[in-house]
C-alpha cells in the first residue's frame, strides 16, 4: 500500500521518528452538495466515510490526500505544490450550492519506525498495531486529550502516521510526542529547527 | 538462622556480582538477583519488619509479593516491597512503622499492651467527644507506614494502552499452557504474572520443572505472545479491560477473552506467635532456596496437611535443605503414604494427626522450637498434653485458598467445595475462563491440560477458530485442610499478619454481632491491609463458621474490589497530560514581555513586564495607551464559528436570544445565548458575511462546548445550514483606541470612515497585504476593529500592526487591561459576572432578547422568569472609599444577612474610584442608600449602587462621535 506523500519522511534506522510538517496547501470542503462539487472538480473521492484517498484523477497522482471525514465533509492537502487547492478555492468564492469551504490551518505530524506503537500506545487508546490498513483508514480520535486525525499508512515493513491537530494545541502535541519519542531514543524534527532532536 | 546455600546451575542470583547495601544503618553484602528479603536473610538477617500493631517483630511469610510486614523505605521511597523488589548496589533501606529502628522499636512495647486494645477498640474510644482530640494525636503518630520524602527522586512513569486477543493472567502450569494453546489459533496473546519470570512456579517434581522449563522456552520465544513478567493484574474492568502494573507503567490492557490462571495463595496455619521470625508458607522457603539459594533454617520443620509438604519437603531434600520432622494435621494421609514413606526414608520425621500449638521463642526473640497437641481429623485438641521439639525454622502447608479476586471483579462467582475445602469458580461471564489450582485443578499434568483447554476456549471466544481442547477433572484428593487453627489461651495465633488480628478479636467481634463477613470483615478490619486478606480472609471465614455453627457453603465471600493488589500512587498519577493551547503569535507575546495566565486550556498574557514597571504600572499603561492612544490585544482565544446555509440565520434566532435572519449583510449583532432554563450560557457577536453565511464569536471558556450543543441542535432539528469551527485556525486581534482607524487606514484598502465603516459594521478586505474580517465592535469602549485572520499568517500581521503603531505609543495589552477596560464600560463576563442561575432579566439584558420571535432556547422558560421576577440583579457599584481588601466573591450584607456578591471589581485610573459590578437581592438593587460588603478582614465596607457605563455613558467614543 502506497502512503500519502509526506515532505518529512521518517529516516528507519531509528526506533521512532517524529517530524513535524511544514505548512501546505490544505483545504476543507463539507456540504450536502460537496461531494458531488469535488468529482466535478476532478477529484477522486473515497467512497466511504472515515476512509482517505491519495490519487488524484487527471493530475499529478500521489500529489493530493483526500480523507472524507464523514458522508458530507472532506479533507484535503497537497504533497507537492500544484494549483488544484487555490483552483478550487477559487471555485468556492462563487458559492456554488450547498458546497461549503472549511479553512484549514492544522498543525501536522509524521511519526514512524520500530517503536511508533510504543509510543501511540502512551498517548491514544486507539490500537493501531491491531488495525487493518485495507481501506486506507482514518481515525478521528484523542491524542493527550487533543482531537486528531490520524491516517495510518505503510506495510508489512512498518507503519507511518499522519497526524494533524487544531494549529493552537500544535506545540503542545509536539512537545509531548517528542518527550515521549526521546524516551524510545527517537528523534524529533521541527518545522523551525531542523536539528532539533529528543 | 536463614543462610545462603551451595550454588546451583538454575539459581537466580549472581554470586559473581555482590552489591553492599545498607539495612538500618548496618552493612549487608547481597548479589545482583537478589530480592531485599533474600538478600537480608541470605545475610543472615533475623528480622525483616515490625508489625502494624503491635510491633512485633516479622520475617518472610510468602516471598510472593505479600509479604506486607517486608515494607522498606528505601532510599526516600516508602513501602517497597521486600520480597519482590531486586536489590541494587548502595540501598540505604530501613523498616517502616518503627519508632527508633526496627532493632529498639519504642512501640514493641504494644505487644505487651494487647489485652487493652481489643477488636473495635477504635470505635469504643472514639465514641467519647472529649478524649476524641487525644486518640487522634496519638493515633495519627502511631499509624502510617512509611514515610513521605520530598527528596524522593521524581519517576517517569507513564500509562499506555495494551490491546490483545486473549489476556492470561498467570504464568504458572496452566497459564503457560494456555498462551501457547491461545496462541496457536493465530490470537495475539499476552501472558502477565506478578513473579520476576514466567514459570517460576514452585513445589514441583524435577520432570514437571524439565516440563515447566520447555513451556517457558516455548512461550519466551512465540511471536505472538506478549509477556509481562514482573507485572500485577491489579484490577479488571468493563469489558475485558484490564489494568496491568509494573514497576514503571499502568499498561491499560484490552482484551478479547481472559484466562484467569491465577493459581492458589497458601494460607498459614494459625497457632500462637505463628507470627515469629523464621516461621513462613512452605511455598515461601521454596522460593528462597530455588531461586535465591537461601535455606530457611538448620532445623526445619514443616506443619502438614496437604501432599504438598511432602512435595515441599522433597523439593527442599533435592536441594540441600534437611528438613528433620513433618507435623502432619490429618490423622489418615489419604494416598500420600507413598510420598510420606519417601520423605521417612531421608531421614524425616513424620508426626500425623497433631498441631502445632505455639511456636517458641529463645531469650534473644529467635524462633527455637515448637509446641504441638495431639488433634481429630477436623483439627479439634484431643487431649491437654503438649509435646516439643527444637527447630529454627516452621514451614507452614496446609492448605490454599484460590486467588479469585479479579475473576470476583470479571463479575463470575464461587461457590464453596467441601471436598476440596476451596471457594471454586461457579458462574463465568462471557469472555472469561479458568484454569488450574484456581479451578480446582491441583495436579501438574491436568494444570497443563486444563490450561490447554482454556487458552483454546479464550480464543475461540475472541473468535479465532480452533479446535475445543478437552476438559478437566478436578483435584480428588484435598489440598487444604478444613480447619488449621488452634486456639490458644494467650492468644497470639494471628489470623491477619498485616492487622495483627489474632482469633480472639474475630471471636470477640462475632459475640458483638458483626456476624456477616462483610461486617466481621469492617469492625476486625481483617482483609483490610495491605495483603487484602490474601493469606487472611479464608481462615477468617472459618472461624465465622465455626462460631456460627454453619459451612463455608453458607457464607459468601467478601467483595472484592480494584485494586488486587495497592498500586503506588505515582503509577496511578502516571505522566501528567495537559492540553495547553497558544495561540499563533505565542512567541511574539513572549518577545513582548507577557506575564502569561491560563485561561481555560489556552495561556494568554495578564500583562506585559517591562523593566521599570511593576505589575500594576503596567496594566495602568496598557489602559492608558487604550483610552488616549491605541492598544492591541490578542483575542484568538475566542470562539470563532461559521454557519452556512439557506437556513442558518433562522437556526441563529433558535439558538441565540437576538433576531439574526434580518441582521443586514455586512453588520454586526450582540448575541447572547441561553439554555432551556433561560439561563444565560454564552454570549458574541454575529457577523453576516453574506445572504447564507455568518461568522460569530463564542466566549474563550465556551467555544468547545458551544459548537457541541450546536451540532447537536443542527442534528436534532434537521435544518439546511452547516456549522465550521474555525476557532484555532482564525487567528484575531482587536486593535482599539482614539488613533487605531488612522493607523490601520493605510494598511488596509477598506474604507474605515464613519460611514463606510460604522460601529457594529463588519467588512472583508486585505490588512497588511493579508486577507482579513474586521469587525468594528466596542468591547473596551474605545473606537477598535476586531480584526481576523488565518492562523498561518497571524504573526505578519500583528508585527504589521505593531510596527505601525508603536510610534504613537501604541502598547499591546493583556487580560488584565481587559477587564478593567470591559468593567470602565460596565460589560458583564459571563461566568464571572453571572451564575449558573442567572437570566437576562437579572443580568439586565434584555435588550438582547427578542420576545417576538417564535422561539428560541430559552425562550419559554423566559416567559415564566418574567412572571416570576428576579431573584438577583446585576448591577454597579461603587465603593465610596478606595479599599483594595474588597475582592471578587466578597458578600453584600444586608441586615445581617448575605444579600449577594461582588462580582467584579477594579480601581480605575481613568475615573479615580473603585468600579464594579455585584449581583445582589432585587430589594437592594432599587436602593438609593449605600450597601455594605464584608471584606476578608470581616470588615463592611460601604459602596453605592451606580449607573453603568461607569465611563462614556453615551458610549460616543467607541461611535467615535467626538472623534475624528
Amino acid at each position: 500500500m502506497s502512503g500519502p506523500t509526506t515532505g518529512a519522511a521518517p529516516a528507519t534506522s531509528a526506533q521512532v521518528t517524529l517530524a513535524a510538517e511544514a505548512r501546505r496547501a490544505r483545504l476543507g470542503v463539507k456540504g450536502p452538495g460537496a461531494a458531488q462539487w469535488l468529482v466535478a472538480q476532478g477529484v477522486v473521492l473515497p467512497m466511504a466515510a472515515n476512509t482517505w484517498h491519495s490519487a488524484l484523477a487527471n493530475e499529478a497522482r500521489q500529489s493530493l490526500l483526500v480523507a472524507r471525514l464523514g458522508s458530507a465533509e472532506f479533507f484535503l492537502e497537497e504533497g507537492a505544490p500544484s494549483q488544484l487547492l487555490a483552483r478550487l478555492k477559487q471555485g468556492l468564492e462563487s458559492r456554488p450550492g450547498g458546497v461549503y469551504p472549511v479553512l484549514r490551518e492544522d498543525s501536522g505530524f509524521t511519526m514512524g519506525g520500530a517503536a511508533v506503537h510504543d509510543v501511540l500506545n502512551q498517548v491514544c487508546n486507539i490500537d493501531f498495531a491491531g488495525m487493518p490498513l485495507d481501506g486506507n483508514p482514518l481515525v478521528m480520535t484523542l491524542m493527550m486529550g487533543v482531537s486528531v486525525l490520524v491516517v495510518p499508512y505503510g506495510n508489512a515493513v512498518g507503519r507511518t502516521y499522519r497526524i494533524w491537530c487544531d494549529p493552537t494545541f500544535g506545540e503542545y502535541l509536539g512537545d509531548e510526542l517528542a518527550t515521549i519519542v526521546g524516551e524510545f531514543g527517537g528523534t524529533y524534527r521541527g518545522v523551525q529547527d531542523e536539528s532539533r532532536s529528543s | 538462622m536463614m543462610y545462603r546455600l551451595d550454588p546451583r546451575s538454575d539459581e537466580w542470583i549472581d554470586r559473581s556480582a555482590p552489591l553492599s547495601f545498607r539495612f538500618e544503618g548496618r552493612a549487608y553484602v547481597g548479589f545482583q538477583g537478589d530480592s531485599l528479603s533474600s538478600a537480608l536473610c541470605g545475610a543472615g538477617a533475623q528480622y525483616l519488619g515490625r508489625s502494624f500493631k503491635y510491633h512485633r517483630p516479622r520475617g518472610v511469610l510468602s516471598a510472593a509479593n505479600h509479604d506486607t510486614n517486608a515494607l522498606f523505605q528505601v532510599d526516600g521511597i516508602p513501602n517497597v516491597r521486600g520480597d519482590v523488589t531486586a536489590l541494587r548496589a548502595g540501598m540505604r533501606i530501613c523498616a517502616v512503622n518503627t519508632f527508633g529502628g526496627l532493632f529498639v522499636d519504642r512501640a514493641r512495647h504494644l505487644d505487651k499492651l494487647s489485652r487493652w486494645l481489643p477488636v473495635g477498640f477504635y470505635y469504643k474510644a472514639f465514641h467519647t467527644k472529649r478524649l476524641l482530640p487525644r486518640w487522634e494525636r496519638m493515633f495519627r503518630r502511631l499509624t502510617g507506614l512509611g514515610s513521605v520524602s520530598l527528596a524522593a527522586p521524581r519517576e517517569i512513569t507513564p500509562k499506555r494502552y495494551g490491546f490483545c486477543d486473549v489476556l492470561v493472567i498467570g504464568a504458572g502450569p496452566s497459564g503457560l499452557s494456555a498462551a501457547m494453546a491461545a496462541a496457536a489459533s493465530g490470537a495475539r496473546v499476552a501472558i502477565v504474572d506478578e513473579a520476576p519470570r514466567l514459570g517460576a512456579s514452585v513445589g514441583l517434581s524435577e520432570s514437571s520443572r524439565q516440563t515447566l522449563r520447555q513451556l517457558t522456552d516455548a512461550v519466551n520465544h512465540s511471536g505472538s505472545i506478549t509477556r509481562h513478567p514482573g507485572t500485577v493484574a491489579a484490577g479488571y474492568y468493563a469489558d475485558h479491560w484490564v489494568a496491568l502494573v509494573d514497576a514503571q507503567h499502568l499498561t491499560k490492557m484490552r482484551a478479547k477473552a481472559v484466562v484467569f490462571a491465577t493459581g492458589a495463595i497458601e494460607t498459614p496455619a494459625v497457632f500462637r506467635n505463628n507470627d515469629v521470625p523464621g516461621v513462613m508458607l512452605a511455598s515461601a522457603a521454596l522460593r528462597l532456596v530455588s531461586r535465591y539459594r537461601v535455606a530457611p533454617g538448620r532445623r526445619v520443620v514443616i506443619v502438614a496437611a496437604n501432599r504438598e509438604a511432602y512435595e515441599a519437603c522433597a523439593e527442599l531434600h533435592s536441594m540441600g535443605v534437611a528438613v528433620d520432622t513433618i507435623l502432619d494435621l490429618r490423622d489418615s494421609l489419604g494416598g500420600d503414604e507413598s510420598i510420606m514413606q519417601e520423605c521417612a526414608a531421608r531421614g524425616v520425621e513424620v508426626v500425623v494427626g497433631h498441631a502445632p500449638y505455639a511456636a517458641r521463642r529463645d531469650r534473644s526473640g529467635a524462633l527455637c522450637g515448637l509446641e504441638y497437641v495431639a488433634v481429630d481429623a477436623s483439627g479439634a485438641r484431643k487431649s491437654a498434653a503438649v509435646k516439643r521439639l527444637q527447630c529454627d525454622a516452621i514451614l507452614m502447608s496446609v492448605g490454599w485458598t484460590g486467588a479469585a479476586q479479579l475473576f470476583l471483579q470479571s463479575g463470575g462467582t464461587l461457590s464453596f467445595s467441601e471436598e476440596l475445602q476451596q471457594f471454586l469458580p461457579a458462574d463465568l461471564p462471557a469472555g472469561v475462563l479458568v484454569a488450574g489450582r484456581l479451578n480446582g485443578v491441583y495436579d501438574f499434568d491436568a494444570r497443563l491440560a486444563d490450561g490447554r483447554r482454556a487458552g483454546s476456549a479464550a480464543a475461540t471466544q475472541a473468535g479465532f477458530e480452533i479446535p475445543a481442547a478437552p476438559s478437566v477433572s478436578r483435584s480428588e484428593r484435598r489440598p487444604s485442610h478444613a480447619f488449621p487453627i488452634m486456639d490458644h489461651p494467650d492468644g497470639k495465633n494471628f489470623v491477619d499478619f498485616d492487622e495483627d488480628i489474632q482469633v480472639k478479636d474475630l471471636e470477640g467481634a462475632i459475640q458483638e454481632g458483626f456476624d456477616s463477613s462483610e461486617l466481621l470483615k469492617r469492625y476486625s478490619t481483617v482483609g483490610m491491609g495491605p495483603s487484602q486478606g490474601k493469606h487472611s480472609n479464608l481462615n477468617a471465614l472459618r472461624v465465622l463458621a465455626r462460631a456460627r455453627n454453619l459451612s463455608l457453603r453458607d457464607l459468601t465471600t467478601t467483595t472484592s474490589r480494584p485494586p488486587y493488589h495497592p498500586v503506588p500512587l505515582k503509577i496511578l498519577a502516571g505522566r501528567g497530560f495537559h492540553p495547553l493551547r497558544r495561540t499563533p503569535i505565542d512567541a511574539l507575546h513572549s518577545a513582548h514581555g507577557a506575564v502569561w495566565m491560563p485561561a481555560g486550556n489556552w495561556r494568554r498574557p495578564e500583562y506585559y513586564a517591562r523593566a521599570d514597571e511593576s505589575r500594576e504600572a503596567s496594566i495602568d499603561a496598557e489602559v492608558w495607551a487604550v483610552r488616549n492612544a491605541v492598544g492591541i490585544i490578542d483575542v484568538g482565544t475566542l470562539g470563532k464559528i461559521e454557519i452556512y446555509g439557506p437556513q442558518a440565520g433562522e437556526f441563529l434566532d433558535r439558538v441565540y436570544a437576538g433576531k439574526y435572519s434580518d441582521l443586514r449583510i455586512g453588520m454586526t449583532r450582540y448575541g447572547l445565548m441561553l439554555d432551556e432554563s433561560g439561563v444565560i450560557i454564552d454570549d458574541g457577536v454575529i457577523a453576516r458575511l453574506a445572504t447564507d453565511h455568518y461568522y460569530f464569536t463564542t466566549t474563550t471558556g465556551g467555544s468547545a462546548t458551544v459548537f457541541r450543543e450546536l451540532l447537536r441542535l443542527n442534528a436534532l432539528w434537521g435544518m439546511d445550514c452547516a456549522l465550521v469551527n474555525v476557532t484555532g485556525h482564525l487567528a484575531a486581534f482587536n486593535f482599539a483606541g482614539p488613533l487605531s482607524r488612522e493607523i490601520l487606514q493605510p494598511l488596509t484598502g477598506v474604507a474605515l470612515d464613519d460611514s463606510a465603516f460604522p460601529f457594529l459594521a463588519a467588512r472583508v478586505g486585505e490588512v497588511a497585504g493579508l486577507q482579513a474580517r474586521l469587525m468594528r465592535v466596542g468591547f473596551v469602549g474605545e473606537l477598535g476593529y476586531e480584526i481576523h485572520v488565518a492562523a498561518g499568517v497571524a504573526s505578519s500581521l500583528w508585527q504589521a500592526l505593531v510596527a505601525a503603531a508603536l510610534p504613537r505609543g501604541l502598547r499591546p495589552f493583556g487580560v488584565e487591561a481587559q477587564r478593567v477596560l470591559r468593567l470602565e464600560k460596565g460589560h458583564f463576563i459571563v461566568g464571572q459576572d453571572t451564575d449558573g442561575l442567572t437570566d437576562p432579566i437579572e443580568a439586565n439584558a434584555l435588550w438582547a432578547v427578542n420576545m417576538r420571535k417564535p422561539f428560541f432556547v430559552g425562550q419559554r422558560s423566559l416567559r415564566i422568569l418574567e412572571q416570576r421576577g428576579p431573584r438577583q440583579r446585576l448591577v454597579g457599584i461603587e465603593l465610596n472609599e478606595p479599599t483594595p481588601t474588597v475582592k471578587e466573591c466578597h458578600l453584600i450584607i444586608d441586615e445581617g444577612a448575605i444579600a449577594g456578591r461582588v462580582t467584579s471589581i477594579t480601581h480605575s485610573k481613568t475615573l479615580n474610584r473603585s468600579i464594579g459590578l455585584a449581583l445582589i437581592a432585587p430589594h437592594l438593587a432599587g436602593s438609593v442608600g449605600d450597601i455594605r460588603i464584608r471584606d476578608d478582614r470581616g470588615v463592611l465596607v460601604s459602596a453605592r449602587l451606580a449607573p453603568t457605563p461607569f465611563y462614556d455613558p453615551k458610549n460616543q467614543k467607541q461611535k467615535s462621535e467626538s472623534g475624528l
